[in-house]
């Protein structure tokens, strides 16, 4: 028997209202309102600097929308700064700590010890042991927003510091905190980020470089608090397994043998000159907080191999003041004057500051 | 009612070539393992595929990973969108209901026989990869390296197994409610099928897209793959759980709808 037209209705009402309530629903949990606290911008920092020891777990997303033009020879990092990557975190302190970053089919494990750390490949059934290391290129554990957040904090001034309100970060309360460096060469526009109300943890960091979308945008979608089970932390290369010893700082100091060293100004583009304990000595690093530029002297050859994947970018300035790009914040500059030497100069300062540090370099040395 | 519709699906010869066709590109790759010692890089081709040339007890999971993304949804489209459509153009759908079941008893039951096939679908891929691993390659015990790079014992990879074959499972009951969804507004079987592959293909689209990534997370197809989050050491339960909700929503919301239609639609053939 076929229902009557108010029957039909009825039944199809009720299929409208369970399709509503469903659809409605992650709208609705997602529209719960942040409760604000006032805390002084100041204390927010310190309290964001002071969460290193909270112990948590958590699973997060980190999404870059920035196309660095430095071709095949640094895959890894233009991928960690242009895709988006998942990782889960198990966090109990520097010395105890697992991130694995998420493939569909596959995963990289970050395991960090007291004396250094294994890195777990299941694309290549690989295990790498390292050693800590002054100074290295970037890893997607450096992208998680409590990484990133106490860095790009722990060098503000509190004058470059404001509040911004509230919203919920997975599921917690998080009090805004925005940086807004002052230094002219400074290319990143403001940095926010989101600090957990309970446990200063930051959860999530977007940094935001002349356009309106943030050219980094790295957040937790869960994070629980408590000490993870050490057997979670702790890593054994499986049998089987390649097992591999990280050539890194051996590459550090071969460097800094190798690298011919010429006196560096103490200042560049208006930024001050700084050392890091580790770090070859011939290397140029200037500036503090999230304005930050690194002078590299180089072989010709390796220069001339990087500027032409500058070229390729159709954002490439090459105006006799040394061949600049700008990916978001981030800008690069090949230095190749007549010679075996030339300068490599990156950093978060806008394409005229690059201009500005490559007239004050000294002409780079001949390679040693 | 349930038993006389499960007695017709399993007796049709069809069914059985389709799940015998479904079990072909699994076999096929096994061979071509087998006589090739070419295993692709963990990491690429299907999950798992890379560790069946050391250890063929994973064969069934790599099989599963090779039919889910297009040969199983097609075949549970296929089988569903026929249930009712089917019977419309076979002309036998008034006769049907001329019995004094009714029209929801009727749907419940093409619905139960759905399911059914879907199952018995999924754990024929494994049976069959796991027979196919074991005589094609090295079996090891059923022991393992976990996605994490822990050792995984013979207790858990075989929990994690009947997990992952459940989850499957539950993955394709979603296509499946697609396909009787479309089932019982058209009498062309094809057109039913075809209408539920449209929904996957569009889904499996808009999921490469970075453009589509706010609707993302209700993809019908989004969360397939979880299953390979049952090997992570420990379990990431996020995805798996979240692909779990999606199915059950999509499957409450399209039953409601097939039920809404076919209780009140005028059926003339």
């Amino acid at each position: 028997m076929v229902a009557s037209g108010y029957g039909a209705a009825r039944r199809w009402a009720v299929v409208a209202v369970l399709a509503g309530v469903l659809l409605a629903l992650p709208s609705v949990v997602g529209a719960l309102p942040a409760s604000d606290a006032d805390v002084p911008a100041p204390q927010l920092r310190a309290d964001a600097l002071a969460s290193a020891d909270v112990a948590f777990s958590g699973y997060a997303e980190s999404a870059g929308g920035l196309t660095l033009p430095v071709g095949d020879r640094l895959s890894r990092l233009s991928d960690l700064v242009s895709d988006r990557t998942l990782m889960r975190v198990w966090d109990a302190g520097p010395d105890r700590r697992r991130v694995d970053v998420l493939a569909a089919g596959g995963e990289t494990g970050y395991h960090a010890d007291g004396a250094g750390g294994w890195v777990w490949e299941y694309e290549d059934a690989r295990a790498t042991r390292t050693a800590p290391s002054p100074l290295s290129l970037p890893t997607p554990p450096d992208l998680l927003p409590t990484s990133l957040g106490r860095r790009l904090l722990s060098e503000a001034a509190d004058e470059e510091l404001s509040r911004i309100g509230a919203r919920r970060v997975a599921g917690r309360d998080a009090l805004g905190l925005r940086l807004v460096p002052w230094a002219p060469a400074a290319a990143v526009e403001r940095v926010d980020v989101w600090v957990d109300a309970a446990s200063g943890l930051p959860l999530q960091v977007q940094v935001f470089g002349a356009a309106d979308v943030p050219a980094l945008d790295t957040r937790y979608l869960d994070l629980e608090l408590g000490s993870p089970d050490p057997a979670v932390t702790s890593f054994v290369p499986p049998p089987g397994a390649r097992v591999a010893l990280d050539r890194e700082r051996d590459l550090l100091e071969q460097a800094d043998r190798r690298i011919a060293r010429v006196p560096l100004p103490a200042e560049l583009a208006g930024l001050p000159r700084r050392t890091i304990e580790g770090a070859p000595a011939a290397v140029g690093l200037y500036g503090r907080g999230v304005t930050l530029l690194a002078a590299v002297p180089v072989a010709g050859r390796l220069a001339r191999d990087v500027a032409g994947t500058l070229r390729a970018s159709p954002e490439a300035v090459d105006d006799g003041r040394g061949l600049r790009v700008a990916a978001g914040p981030l800008g690069l500059l090949v230095l190749d004057p007549p010679g075996e030497g030339a300068w490599l100069v990156a950093g978060t300062v806008t394409l005229d500051a690059l201009a500005a540090a490559a007239a004050a370099l000294p002409p780079p040395a001949e390679e040693g | 009612m349930i038993a006389v519709e499960l007695h017709k699906l399993f007796r049709r010869p069809r069914t059985w070539t389709t799940i015998a066709v479904l079990n072909a590109l699994p076999l096929l790759v096994a061979v071509l393992l087998q006589l090739t010692d070419l295993a692709p890089r963990p990491g690429e081709g299907p999950p798992f595929l890379s560790a069946v040339l050391t250890n063929g007890t994973l064969f069934p999971l790599a099989a599963l990973a090779i039919v889910l993304p297009l040969f199983l949804p097609i075949a549970v489209a296929v089988v569903a969108g026929d249930s009712v459509a089917g019977e419309a153009q076979a002309g036998t759908l008034r006769y049907l209901l001329a019995r004094p079941a009714g029209r929801t008893r009727l749907l419940v039951a093409k619905l139960v026989s759905v399911f059914a096939f879907v199952l018995v679908t999924v754990v024929v891929v494994a049976a069959v990869g796991y027979v196919v691993g074991t005589t094609l390659f090295e079996a090891q015990p059923i022991a393992g390296t976990s996605v994490s790079g822990s050792t995984l014992t013979p207790e858990e990879l075989t929990g994690r197994t009947v997990l992952a074959i459940g989850y499957v499972t539950v993955s394709m009951l979603g296509v499946a409610a697609f396909a009787l969804f479309f089932s019982t507004f058209t009498d062309s079987p094809l057109g039913a099928t075809l209408g539920a592959l449209a929904v996957l293909v569009t889904s499996s689209l808009l999921f490469t897209l970075d453009a589509a990534s706010p609707i993302a997370p209700y993809l019908p197809t989004r969360y397939w793959l979880a299953f390979v989050d049952l090997f992570r050491d420990p379990i990431l339960w996020r995805d798996v759980v979240r692909g779990l909700a999606l199915q059950g929503v999509y499957v409450g919301v399209l039953l409601t709808a097939a039920w809404a239609n076919f209780t009140t639609k005028d059926i003339t053939s």
